[in-house]
């Protein structure tokens, strides 16, 4: 395999206007690239990047709370080829909506409906699942929203 | 025919850890299958907001009961990462070979369980007693059989003496004779050929559509291998092959991960042989510049994840874990579709499984 890493002006070339230069940040996470999208323009960049790039590997899917941003949670998408590329999105924390990504990518699948579980995100577009890690009964507030002090 | 539901765990005795497989079957055919976690989840995502760095040391170190030093190892990096250490090249030499030792005996133990699975007892037996003789040594180097508490922030908390690095290179030696009879059983015993060559292969394509990493990628022909690719320190100054295999099904799982075996005994004699001297480790603060970083290691089942967010505080304010079974398990489902139920072991085993890895 040829391991190649990530050209930043051929990705924003390939984009063609749908996002500005400045989301595009190289390091801002160390060792990544980082592309800030609009939740609603993640279909279309994921396709830019699976089908242009062969970035066919997504290591994960990370949500997190940021301290700086009460109102809203940061999800990442984790892709890797060669070195890594995070593509970053806000969603409002009440109605944290987000278009599914297995249709394009089935191994999201796990990573979706973990980020689902335990932050609360919605997930369209996909098949409806049971619980992956939470009980089938659970009916409190996503875990990993809940406040604890550290000890 | 008719079809039927069988519940497979979460209890059960194909099992080492709970999961609980709905399988779908017809006759003795498999349709399908739909997969259940969540009973070893142990919320340590979260818990580790609540523990300062050096803590979190200890509970990564927890996530596993196999790769236990991967762990500790990926989270230090992320965290000297965003101190902006400078680590002395021999804590580097120490945490690789303890990475490769803990391949080694995670692979013989996938391989122990595999044959016992198929009904080869003495296959079984020989892997799991040439795993002790890894163990043993781990033991030795760090006073821990499955926690081996090697790292710390900023280095590792032992160093080899004079007498560690004979004691690696003899068992090297003793393992490379035990490999070249592991291989010829794998490569020409009838009742394990039969058990596993064919059964349930998987094109690279469909690795790559589901993510899958390690081992279980690399025997489908994906050539991806993040100590070659996205290297830490020291196997970019290493010799080593990263193995592949053309044909996805369960023995060439079972080859790459024992021609896999014989690349980490080679590369723990090139660490003993080529490891510097020099101190073993710098001094770390308590507290974490902000910022954020990502780091991938090689763990024996494939790419371990970690994401580390600092907010400047002796918390970490996102740690983010993604451990290579969990995309191992979920192709899952595909794999067990088409396959008679006497496959099942085989497919579960042929994946490595750790659920408390993919729960944690």
């Amino acid at each position: 395999m040829v391991v190649n890493t990530i050209d930043i002006d051929a990705l924003f070339n390939a984009l063609g206007g749908e996002i500005d230069r400045d989301c595009i940040q190289q390091d801002s996470i160390q060792n990544e690239v980082v592309i800030e999208i609009p939740a609603e323009k993640l279909l279309e960049v994921s396709s830019v990047l699976l089908d242009q790039f062969d970035l066919y590997h997504l290591s994960t899917i990370t949500a997190e709370e940021r301290a700086g941003d009460p109102d809203y949670l940061a999800v990442q998408y984790n892709f890797w080829k060669g070195s890594g590329l995070t593509l970053l999105t806000r969603l409002e924390k009440d109605s944290p909506v987000l278009r599914s990504l297995t249709g394009m990518i089935p191994g999201a699948d796990f990573y979706e409906r973990e980020v689902a579980e335990m932050f609360g995100v919605q997930f369209t577009h996909r098949a409806e699942t049971p619980p992956l890690l939470l009980p089938d009964d659970w009916d409190g507030d996503p875990p990993m929203l809940q406040k604890e002090e550290p000890k | 025919m008719d079809k039927m539901n069988i519940p497979i765990g979460p209890q059960h005795p194909l099992l080492k850890e709970p999961l609980r497989l709905n399988i779908e079957i017809s006759g003795e055919r498999v349709l399908g299958g739909i997969l259940r976690l969540g009973y070893v989840h142990r919320g340590i995502e979260k818990l580790a907001q609540t523990r300062n760095y050096n803590q979190n040391v200890s509970l990564t170190e927890r996530v596993c009961g196999i790769c236990s030093h991967v762990h500790t190892t990926t989270f230090c990096r992320a965290v000297e990462a965003l101190l902006g250490l400078e680590l002395p090249e021999r804590v580097h030499y120490i945490r690789a070979l303890m990475c490769e030792m803990e391949r080694i005996h995670s692979h013989l133990l996938w391989l122990g369980i595999l044959a016992k699975h198929i009904g080869l007892e003495m296959v079984f037996m020989h892997t799991w007693h040439d795993r002790e003789s890894i163990l043993d040594v781990m033991e030795e180097l760090s006073g821990g059989r499955v926690a081996h508490a090697v790292n710390q922030i900023g280095g590792v908390r032992f160093d080899l003496d004079e007498d560690h690095g004979p004691m690696v290179d003899s068992t090297v030696k003793k393992l490379k004779v035990d490999y070249e009879e592991l291989l010829d059983v794998i490569e020409h015993d009838t009742t394990l050929k039969a058990r596993t060559q064919g059964i349930a292969p998987l094109s690279a394509e469909d690795m790559k559509k589901y993510c899958v990493v390690g081992p279980v990628a690399r025997a489908s022909g994906v050539d991806v291998d993040m100590r070659r690719d996205d290297p830490m320190p020291p196997y970019d100054k290493l010799d080593f092959q990263v193995i592949t295999h053309p044909d996805g099904d369960a023995w060439s799982r079972t080859y790459v991960r024992l021609q896999e075996i014989r690349q980490s005994l080679h590369l723990c004699k090139q660490i003993i042989d080529d490891i510097p001297e020099g101190p073993i480790s710098v001094r770390a603060p308590r507290k974490v510049p902000a910022g954020e970083v990502v780091m991938r290691s090689e763990a024996p089942r494939g790419e371990l994840f970690y994401y580390l967010r600092s907010d400047g505080s002796e918390y970490p304010a996102r740690l983010k874990i993604r451990t290579p079974t969990l995309p191992a398990l979920g192709i899952l489902p595909e794999q067990l579709s088409e396959i008679h139920i006497a496959d099942i072991p085989v497919v579960l085993a042929g994946i490595d499984l750790c659920i408390a890895c993919a729960d944690r």
